[in-house]
């Protein structure tokens, strides 16, 4: 899917990664009125050597390199909301690998633009999301029921690419 | 109809929740049960329209902004008229007059993230939830209090959505405060805040 309202870039490609969340160290991040959820270090080089070349073609953007790389792990009653999220004036390309388990039905990423949810990326277990932030897109991960059974997780890869200075 | 709150006032001391207003934690509120209308107000709002409201941080059933029936207009300007006095009293606010209102439905899935109520430009003084009694007591739906640290939100206080239950709350930067997921069964509740 391909949209050009909203952002230059915004697509899904489904099955382009192995749907198995990594072993990581996770600390919690804990000011409520921004975000509930587990955060790590990510450093696979095969991995994140896949989602560059991904995010080059899908953005039409050979130069691109990772910039900034982490994972996120949202349990039941976790979430980012959209005014935790950074502003990019230099339309980086946002990529989100989908590493959970299994599949949860409501906990997705929602990509704003001046307040509006112009893109949304349901919870599917190996897909990747490019998107291209402009200067008035943010974004928030939606809240994750507690109706959901115990052990329920959504783990995400998120990395920003841009092109060398 | 004018007098629909004035018996729940009834032995309202308010020294003694003047008292507990300051001394409460993490912010100042009180909480307030069996306070009881002379009307069944669920009843009273049989006919006000809501529509379902989501955003990143909430997703709940709700009357609009301001009332569309002659019957919350009244509920609400009752409720401000009679309570008011007794609020400039208790919180030492003593510009309180208005309020505004409106009808809430949470129902399972539903909930409000936490944030504070405080808006530039808006003077909210103080907020107020007033829980009805539902035809299907609901599981979850509490409301909860946080205590504010650089590092950290901390949970603080958690008041139940009871039957009849009044909570009355100080808006602040720091009245950091959410509604929990409701799990099952249906939370009803009239909220809003009172204005200069």
């Amino acid at each position: 899917m391909t949209i050009t309202i909203g952002a230059r870039t915004a697509v899904i490609v489904p099955d382009a990664v192995p749907p198995s969340p990594p072993a990581a160290h996770y600390t919690r991040y804990a000011l409520l009125d921004r975000g509930s959820y587990d955060h790590a270090p990510f450093d696979d080089p095969e991995l994140l050597t896949r989602l560059t070349t991904i995010a080059r073609h899908a953005a039409g953007r050979p130069a691109l390199t990772i910039t900034d790389v982490r994972l996120v792990r949202l349990l039941r009653g976790d979430y980012l909301l959209a005014h935790h999220d950074s502003i990019h004036d230099d339309l980086p390309i946002e990529v989100i690998a989908d590493l959970s388990p299994a599949s949860v039905p409501g906990a997705e990423v929602h990509y704003r633009r001046r307040g509006q949810v112009f893109f949304r990326v349901p919870s599917t277990p190996g897909a990747v999301s490019i998107v291209e932030r402009g200067p008035t897109v943010t974004c928030n991960h939606t809240y994750v029921s507690k109706l959901h059974p115990p052990g329920t997780e959504v783990v995400r890869l998120i990395a920003l690419l841009r092109e060398p200075a | 109809m004018v007098a629909l709150f004035d018996r729940a006032l009834t032995g309202w001391d308010d020294a003694a929740l003047a008292a507990s207003w300051r001394t409460a934690q993490p912010f100042p509120h009180i909480v307030v049960d069996d306070f009881r209308a002379t009307a069944d107000l669920v009843d009273l709002l049989e006919a006000e329209p809501v529509d379902q409201y989501q955003a990143d941080i909430y997703i709940f059933d709700a009357s609009a902004p301001d009332p569309t029936t002659t019957e919350l207009r009244t509920i609400r300007d009752a409720f401000a008229s009679a309570l008011a006095p007794h609020l400039r009293r208790i919180t030492n606010k003593p510009h309180l007059a208005r309020a505004d209102m409106r009808a809430f439905a949470y129902r399972p899935g539903h909930y409000l993230l936490p944030h504070a109520d405080h808006q530039d430009g808006l003077d909210r003084q103080l907020a107020f939830a007033y829980y009805l009694p539902s035809p299907s007591p609901p599981s979850g739906g509490e409301l909860e209090l946080f205590r504010v640290t650089p590092d950290a939100t901390l949970s603080a206080r958690l008041i139940e959505p009871l039957p009849h239950r009044l909570v009355i709350f100080d808006v602040s930067d720091v009245s950091l405060h959410q509604v929990r997921e409701v799990l099952s069964g249906l939370r009803l509740s009239l909220a809003g805040w009172f204005y200069p």
